[in-house]
């Protein structure tokens, strides 16, 4: 049953999408706008909320005078003023239950989404409470009513039992305290909302909180030219020796009032909190939608090579943005195309678009928008940055190589000059991906700190077989032509914990990690830092005499090599074994720290589950996603990065 | 296109507007009928206590601790409030009011609408704050009622009991 209506309700919405689109185009779609709209009216609502109360004077006679004043005299400002306080409280309704309504009919308001949906709830109250206390002010006939009405209906309640009407019985018994009451309650109800508003995006990614500038600005307008067409007035003034009989109403908010003497208050009681309980236990109402474990699945996100967690029913780009990684996006409906991908491994739900901006035959070959795209099982996703964190641009350059060296038998330290003597912006720990003729992809780190970095410095580590690294050894030779993109990835140093920092490289790992590390002395983090390279032979721990001098020269450094097949001639006296494993000797206790692991698949695979048990927190270890790496299918994937999220 | 695009963009923010326009004022809504008026029953009255107050014996004076030993003994529950209100010889409302309080010992409050037809009604009002016996307070009133005027029934012992307002 619910799942007919989340259908015909979703074509609903789907089909007046599309008729939107043609009219606005997709990025300009106010239907994909729902929530930043009714923010955007909150604040026209406050502004000219602020602008009324200027004028506005608390006391019986004056509230009426006050209002009037505005309305008549000053109608090109106070006037105009007074109907955008109206018609955009309005217009908050109206959005704020289409935006309840999209979100109930995408059946996106289960598991991880109870928070926001009943943060909604109670703002939906608050904004209805403060719109029906609004109508109290002006204390014409209409304030009239919805005073009594409200007295009459909160009556019902046993603690009041007919006490609260006895304060409107007669004229006299209102008072100028009244309207200061009114007034403080009309203020101290939206500072709440705007408090709550805070509390019901913080848990969205990266939300938007207002809506693009064309759509402000036209509706904005729309609202004055309602506001000159149709001012919004009072009534005659209030007098409780008359009854109300027939009067204008406000639909929006007063919905139910009518029902209070059709029907009884009790029945408005039942109604509303009935209705209320009912959207609250929402969330965990059948029919339950379990498609895979507790827990979620994982992301393998290319070219970043990061694995991050997705939740139940959350989008591929919310699990993303949440990881800091710079995906791309625009409307969040599946009406743009911005955020477009390939999924290269795993199922996933495509979730509903616009057909026009994701063909069958795109579908196909595996593309997906990955705002509306949720897996149902272990994915492995390529995107196009477009940006880096920090506003970064994402551009393709041509180098030269200027210097190569071999560090050990099969790693090539090469430096690149690019073209232009143009210096890269970039933070350590990203990337950059070298562009073969043929248009495929290889990514590297970046191995020198930013500051340091007048070339770019890279290490190469020789796959056999593998197409550009063999070429890297026996061809390449400085003077040569590179052309790459970057920087890339948002793996990243993170400076927001006190807690000792743990480096985990497996060989060439040592490049990013390099990069941090030279970065953290530069800025003065004083940090402990504690470096584990693993690596076979002692033969493979190119540049070791780096860490060694700056453990001499930082305090808060310390380096621990770790050979896992040390050979006789190394007449090695240091630590040996897996890398992970000496970790977890001198740790036994991980909870304290943060690891930043760079390495092979198979290191990281094999270090993250034992980490964890060891009491390392998922969010200390910027993953707890390892499970995916035996089904990693890329063939550009040499390094896995676990950790630095923005 | 381009145009097109622009005239649809009108075509739906117009609706848009319509709707806010249209249901912050429209259809309206009618309280009190063409023709009523509304007469408003709201009292808040304490009934007299259920049991009589009563002079303690002195045997039983003696059993109780000596901080207690009070002459009277007073049981705080109230007797609910009785009201009835004719309109034109025709009982319009009755109830029996009960006492606010886990221990009943509060003041009756009631508060009620009666809308009826406008013009000339005979009002007779009565109430009754002990457990039993008639109604000890009457009051009877003729009011010529206006379209959507609005009159309130208020009850005050001190000053006489029933008063007839607005
Ligand atoms: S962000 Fe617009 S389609 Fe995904």
């Amino acid at each position: 049953m619910l799942t007919l209506i989340h259908r015909s309700g979703r074509w609903l919405f789907h089909r007046a999408e599309g008729v939107f689109n043609f009219a606005f185009g997709d990025r300009l779609n106010p239907l994909y706008y729902l929530g930043p709209i009714s923010y955007f009216l909150f604040w026209i609502v406050v502004a000219s909320g602020l602008y009324l109360y200027v004028f506005f004077s608390t006391g019986v006679n004056q509230a009426y005078d006050s209002v009037e004043y505005l309305t008549v005299q000053q109608w090109y400002l106070g006037g105009v003023m007074r109907s955008l306080h109206r018609y955009a409280s309005d217009g908050m309704v109206f959005f704020m239950l289409l935006h309840l309504g999209r979100h109930f009919f995408f059946d996106q308001y289960r598991s991880f989404r109870w928070f926001s949906w009943i943060t909604g709830i109670v703002l939906l109250w608050l904004v209805y409470a403060a719109g029906i206390n609004g109508y109290m002010l002006p204390w014409d006939r209409l304030a009239q009513f919805v005073v009594v009405a409200t007295a009459e209906w909160f009556d019902w309640l046993p603690i009041f039992n007919g006490t609260l009407i006895r304060n409107f019985i007669f004229q006299e018994s209102v008072n100028d305290r009244l309207f200061s009451l009114l007034s403080f309650i009309h203020i101290g109800i939206p500072l709440g909302t705007l408090f709550l508003l805070w509390v019901h995006t913080q848990r969205v990614p990266q939300a938007r909180t207002n809506p693009p500038w064309p759509i402000a600005v036209t509706l904005l307008a729309a609202l004055v030219v309602l506001s000159l067409v149709k001012p919004a007035v009072s009534l005659e003034r209030a007098d409780l020796s008359a009854a109300v009989t027939t009067i204008p109403f406000d639909w929006f908010y007063l919905t139910v009032y009518p029902l209070i003497y059709e029907w009884s208050p009790g029945a408005v009681w039942a109604l509303t909190g009935g209705l209320t309980a009912l959207l609250v236990l929402l969330p965990w109402l059948p029919p339950k939608r379990r498609l895979g474990p507790q827990e979620g699945f994982h992301i393998m996100v290319h070219p970043d090579n990061r694995i991050i967690p997705v939740r139940e029913g959350e989008s591929v780009l919310d699990a993303a943005l949440k990881e800091g990684i710079p995906m791309p996006f625009e409307c969040r409906n599946g009406g743009c195309g911005v955020c477009k991908g390939t999924v290269l491994s795993g199922r996933v739900d495509p979730g509903l678009y616009q057909s026009n901006v994701l063909t069958e035959e795109e579908r196909q070959a595996g593309k997906a928008l990955f705002c509306v795209c949720t897996p149902l099982s272990d994915i492995e996703i390529e995107y196009e940055p477009k940006e880096a964190p920090g506003g970064i641009p994402v551009k393709t350059y041509t180098a030269r190589v200027e210097r190569m060296r071999k560090l050990s038998p099969d790693v090539m330290q090469v430096f690149l000059k690019p073209g232009g003597g143009e210096k890269i912006r970039f933070y350590p720990g990203q990337y950059i991906n070298i562009i073969l003729p043929d248009g495929e992809k290889r990514a590297f780190s970046f191995a020198t700190a930013p500051h340091l970095a007048d070339l770019i410095e890279l290490h190469v580590r020789l796959i056999p077989g593998g197409r550009f690294t063999t070429h890297v050894f026996n061809e390449m030779k400085e003077g040569d032509p590179v052309r790459f993109e970057g920087p890339l990835g948002a793996f990243f140093l993170r400076e927001d914990s006190r807690k000792p920092i743990i480096f985990v490289a497996g060989a060439t790992g040592f490049a990013p990690v390099k990069a941090m590390v030279e970065h953290a002395f530069h800025t003065g983090l004083k940090r402990q830092m504690l470096l584990y390279w693993g690596v076979r032979s002692l033969k493979d721990l190119y540049l070791a005499d780096l860490p060694h001098q700056w453990e001499r020269e930082h305090a808060n450094f310390k380096f621990v090599p770790v050979l896992s097949e040390a050979r006789p001639e190394d007449h090695w006296q240091g630590r040996t074994g897996l890398v992970h494993e000496a970790i977890i000797e001198d740790f036994p206790d991980l909870a304290e720290h943060q690891i930043y692991a760079c390495g092979s698949v198979a290191m990281v695979e094999a270090a993250h589950p034992a980490f964890v048990s060891h009491g390392l927190s998922a969010d200390d270890c910027f993953s707890d996603a390892f499970k995916l790496a035996p089904q990693i299918q890329a063939r550009a994937t040499e390094m896995v990065k676990l950790g630095g999220r923005l | 296109m381009k145009a097109a695009r622009f005239v649809a963009q009108a075509l739906l923010y117009v609706p848009l507007m319509v709707i806010l326009g249209y249901f912050s004022t429209q259809p309206r809504f009618t309280d009190i009928a063409h023709g009523q008026a509304l007469v408003r029953l709201s009292f808040s009255h304490a009934g007299a206590r259920k049991v009589e107050c009563r002079q303690r014996t002195p045997e039983e004076l003696a059993k109780l601790p000596p901080n207690m030993r009070a002459a009277m003994d007073c049981p705080r529950e109230r007797s609910p409030v009785k009201v009835e209100i004719e309109m034109d010889g025709r009982v319009i409302f009755a109830a029996d009011v009960p006492p606010a309080g886990f221990t009943k010992d509060g003041a009756s409050t009631i508060y009620r609408r009666l809308p009826v037809a406008a013009g000339k009604h005979r009002f007779v009002a009565r109430l009754r704050d002990r457990p039993e016996g008639e109604f000890n307070y009457v009051h009877e009133e003729s009011l010529d009622l206006a379209p959507g005027r609005a009159v309130v029934i208020d009850f005050n012992a001190a000053q006489g009991g029933f008063l007839f307002k607005g």
